[in-house]
């Protein structure tokens, strides 16, 4: 007998062996050939399995519906079937697989539905006796932390969970090893591994990685091999199975099993290896992630500052307007900028703050795969925004004040994140570096006492701004010294404070920037944006060494050309031209030279969207096509946004010629029309509300209701989800609220558009122009 | 067999494009291969097949609803059920670019629908010439939504298949195949020449959506 723990073998395979269809559940077949299953899960047991797996790996309610059997119905069944073969011998695992489709924002299932499919699930597995609940073959890092919060939260079963990778280290989704490991490490399940995918020899590497990131016992659950692409099957025997399985046990590694074309045999090879070594990793690695990139503590790492409505005007708007997209473009902007986590602040007066934490999340991570950090200092804002988070974030923050280490400490450890610790307390900020490093170690001790490790406290010593405590920034830089020499700690600052209020502000912010680096600061809170200080971050790392042979300096640096600061429009041209020819920084000069005699209302109406409006002519007498409509529309864009912006600076209205909301229907993905018509509709003047796609009819009602808004625009790609478009335009009738409805999609046709009740069928973007023209003006 | 994608017929981008003979310019030419490299980029074409055996016309243990497939399979002794996928980071691309540019993700979206034809395509020539070598012959490229086999075929399709687990392809409960850009296609093979139907609107990917059939005509008049 030795320390290595041995799971089963091959289900799913062993019960096709004994006539399980071809689609048919293995749960059912399960339930009705009690024997045969029992017969299997013993001939584990006998050849030394310590856990054998129940056979419920897809019996969640998404796969059982309009099979006529239940979760409860199958968990109970198939759990009880595995304890009677495991006959107190060995202990026996709920089995979860994946939910079977695919969560948001690439598909439609919700993080909170995903939650409640696996709570049922985990919490039927509970009341049937199971031991513990394995999580395994997943590849989506979102759904494990549904799953594992659903475990955790709903059960007090011990959670294992093993995902499945290509030998690219990769997961089907983009999820890698090292994400995995991180994010899970810090949700604090019992165990974590890998299985299926690929044979023992190709799992070792991402394995080798894996230890590298976390602490916790690690789980190998190999295949047979590598399939043969046609038959499918797998050839490789028990003897050279167990050869290859031998060197997991030397990196310490001991809780060992085996997934798809392993039988019994594999087992009982397995038992006869020799004890697994102590567990020692020789590198530890830490770092916050997304699911598919890791942001690791070991260098200068840019925190981008943007997303955050404080003293930006055009900001708040989009935030009061639910204007996702221009957040999102803030989101990308600092990502191609050099960002390598962004912040993430939501606080203004009037908003749900957790609310709509939760919605700029996940906007936020469907197009950029930086890891976050959750700004707030309301504890129920930061709680909702680590739960929607995919990843590993920071929390930015909590103080030296008890009540606030008390608070928010406990929400920082149950989502595994990392936090920024102010160094201030009720009094305000010490004015001595000395008495900001003792509410750092304040902080430092309340974490450790929460569980938190050291490594992921994260200490900021506040930035005064010299205009108006010049003395403050060498107490600051002094602080942050000390904190990372003497705490050795990791250390954030908002910069750009520093130069608050003076003239040429770059000089100061770099400077200060650059010493703050030599001090100890690590994770600058910057505006990516501003070339110099993205210039001075990369200058700093060629000089640290940690750009190793100044590789990533001379690629920024190499082909510089000068900057052109005349306009890019030659002098001839025109707007309109402008407009036509798609070109967006010459729209953008030629707007801008325009708004020095005109105002922005008139530069809109006889300039943009006339040109809009020719572009749409040719467009329908078939001169342009597509591409060239919406390049054009893109290039009035980047009109109408300096416009937009403009106008926010002064506090003015937005421009608007009435309020559309746009949709694509419940249940239908395909929302690219529906962007096309999104853009052109926003340069004729339109606000849109854009309420993306999978839209719940409820939502469009009541949105429409809310905001008064008296033309709605939906979209179906789908022959299956027209009938939601039929449903919601039903819902907007039966509500009373006075609107038109107008309808488009590729299944769609003018008479189909009748039939549902739409008022308009708009065949493309031009159309849609036309039909709100009408119902708006 | 592996799943191979080369380079994208140009054309069918502008046909998926709505093109209808304009003069394209320089510039948008530009646009438009840039796209097309870098879905080659974002592209990990994966795919999976299964061969069943088939008589009179129905494969064994997977009926299937309507005339058409049936009919196909009349004189196959076996078929091939197949599903591909370009995988995710396709879709991660089109969602950033149509944040941040609309164009190229109309673009990109066209090329993505090329491209996933494009592996279709070679898995067939791949497969038909494998088989020839044997003496036998490959039927037409069938798909859920073609003709009169519904379109929720493709759930069992993938279910079948095991596509989640090895190809990472879902099926929503309104049968939209995630990643979207996936094919799930059927197709017979039988120890007799197959009478090939002329590439027409039937057997086309774009059936139930093609702007041209929409108006009555076709892309290959």
């Amino acid at each position: 007998m030795n320390n290595l723990t041995l799971l089963d073998g091959a289900m799913g395979t062993m019960l096709q062996a004994a006539g399980l269809g071809l689609g048919e559940r293995p749960e059912i077949f399960g339930t009705q050939h009690p024997e045969i299953l029992e017969q299997i899960q013993r001939s584990y047991v006998d050849a030394g399995s310590n856990i054998i797996y129940a056979n419920t790996f897809g019996a969640n309610a998404h796969k059982l519906a309009g099979t006529g059997h239940g979760v409860e119905e199958l968990v109970s069944k198939n759990v009880a079937i595995a304890k009677k073969a495991a006959a107190g011998r060995a202990k026996v695992a709920l089995d979860v697989g994946p939910i079977g489709e695919l969560m948001e924002p690439l598909g439609t299932l919700s993080f909170e539905d995903a939650y409640a499919i696996y709570s049922e699930m985990v919490q039927a597995g509970e009341r049937a006796g199971a031991d513990l609940v394995v999580f395994e073959t997943m590849t989506d890092l979102y759904e494990v932390k549904a799953a594992v919060l659903a475990a955790r939260e709903q059960t007090n079963l011990p959670i294992w969970v093993t995902m499945s990778f290509e030998a690219t280290g990769r997961t089907f989704t983009g999820t890698t090893v090292a994400s995995m490991a991180a994010t899970l490490d810090g949700l604090d399940v019992a165990a974590m591994g890998i299985n299926c995918s690929l044979g023992p020899e190709e799992i070792y590497p991402l394995i080798v990685e894996m230890r590298k990131w976390t602490d916790k016992p690690i789980i190998v659950k190999p295949n047979a091999g590598l399939p043969d692409p046609a038959t499918g099957g797998y050839d490789m025997d028990e003897a050279e199975f167990a050869r290859q399985m031998a060197k997991f046990p030397e990196l310490g590694v001991s809780i060992l099993g085996g997934c798809c074309g392993s039988t019994p045999d594999f087992i009982a090879a397995l038992s006869g290896l020799t004890d697994a070594a102590e567990d020692i990793r020789s590198e530890r690695k830490r770092g916050v992630c997304s699911a598919s990139h890791m942001t690791d503590f070991d260098g200068v790492r840019v925190i981008g500052e943007r997303i955050n409505p404080t003293g930006k005007k055009r900001f708040q708007q989009a935030l009061r307007e639910r204007d996702f997209n221009y957040i999102m473009e803030r989101a990308i902007e600092q990502q191609d900028a050099g960002a390598d986590i962004l912040d993430i602040n939501v606080g203004l007066p009037g908003i749900d703050e957790a609310e709509m934490m939760v919605q700029v999340v996940k906007a936020v991570q469907s197009v950029v795969s930086l890891p976050l950090q959750i700004d707030s200092s309301d504890p129920e804002a930061i709680e909702a925004g680590l739960r929607a988070c995919n990843g590993r974030a920071i929390v930015n923050s909590v103080n030296a004040e008890q009540d606030k280490l008390d608070g928010i400490l406990p929400i920082v450890k149950k989502y595994g994140a990392a936090v920024v610790g102010l160094t201030m307390d009720k009094s305000g900020i010490p004015q001595t570096a000395e008495a900001r490093f003792a509410m750092a170690e304040k902080i430092l001790e309340n974490a450790m006492k929460h569980g938190i490790p050291k490594e992921d406290v994260l200490i900021d010593c506040l930035t005064l701004t010299i205009s108006a405590q010049q003395e403050q920034a060498v107490e600051t830089l002094k602080a942050v010294r000390m904190v990372h020499e003497k705490l050795g700690l990791h250390c954030v600052l908002g910069v750009s404070n520093i130069s608050f209020g003076l003239p040429e502000r770059n000089n100061i912010t770099t400077s200060f920037l650059t010493q703050a680096m030599y001090c100890g600061l690590d994770l600058p809170i910057i505006n990516p944006n501003l070339k110099p200080i993205m210039d001075t971050v990369v200058s700093y790392r060629a000089l640290s060494g940690e750009d190793a042979n100044c590789e990533a300096y001379i690629e920024r640096f190499a082909n510089v050309e000068p900057e052109q600061k005349s306009s890019a429009a030659p002098k001839e041209m025109t707007v309109e031209t402008a407009v036509l020819k798609g070109l967006k920084q010459e729209t953008a000069d030629l707007t801008e030279q325009l708004l020095e005699t005109m105002s922005e209302l008139d530069v809109i109406n006889q300039k943009l969207i006339p040109a809009l409006d020719l572009v749409g002519e040719k467009y329908e007498k078939q001169q342009i096509f597509l591409p060239q409509l919406i390049n054009s529309a893109n290039a009035a864009c980047a009109g109408f946004d300096l416009i937009k912006l403009r106008i926010a600076k002064r506090g003015g209205e937005s421009v608007s010629k009435g309020k559309i909301i746009m949709a694509t229907v419940e249940g239908d993905i395909h929302d690219i029309g529906k962007n096309i018509v999104r853009v052109v509709l926003e340069n004729y003047g339109y606000q849109v509300i854009d309420l993306g796609r999978d839209v719940p009819v409820q939502k469009v009602v009541d949105a429409a209701i809310a905001e008064d808004v008296r033309l709605i625009g939906l979209s179906a790609l789908m022959t299956t989800t027209v009938d939601s478009m039929r449903r919601t335009i039903e819902a907007l009738r039966k509500s009373g609220h006075d609107c038109k409805v107008m309808v488009g999609g590729a299944v769609l046709t003018a008479d189909y558009a009748e039939e549902i009740g739409a008022d308009f069928y708009t065949k493309d973007a031009k159309a849609s122009v036309d039909v709100a023209k009408k119902v708006l003006g | 067999m592996e799943a191979r994608l080369t380079r994208l017929n140009y054309n069918e981008i502008l046909m998926y494009l709505g093109h209808r003979g304009q003069e394209c310019p320089a510039e948008l030419e530009g646009q438009i291969h840039r796209c097309i490299e870098e879905v080659m980029k974002a592209s990990d074409p994966r795919l999976v097949y299964r061969r069943l055996p088939v008589s009179n016309g129905e494969i064994k243990g997977f009926p299937l609803e309507g005339k058409d497939m049936p009919e196909i399979l009349l004189h196959c002794q076996e078929a091939v059920l197949l599903a591909v996928t370009l995988g995710p980071r396709i879709e991660q691309l089109l969602m950033r670019r149509e944040v941040t540019d609309m164009a190229d993700a109309v673009i990109m979206d066209s090329c993505a629908s090329t491209a996933i034809e494009n592996v279709c395509d070679h898995f067939e020539f791949d497969l038909r010439e494998q088989l020839e070598r044997d003496g036998l012959y490959l039927t037409d490229r069938f798909s859920p939504g073609y003709g009169d086999l519904p379109l929720h075929t493709q759930v069992r399709l993938c279910e079948a298949l095991n596509t989640t687990r090895r190809i990472g392809l879902t099926v929503t409960p309104n049968y939209i195949m995630i990643p979207r850009k996936s094919v799930t296609a059927i197709m017979g093979i039988s120890d007799r020449p197959q009478k090939l139907r002329k590439r027409g609107c039937e057997v086309c990917s774009m059936f139930l959506t093609c702007p041209y059939r929409k108006e009555g005509g076709s892309c290959h008049e």
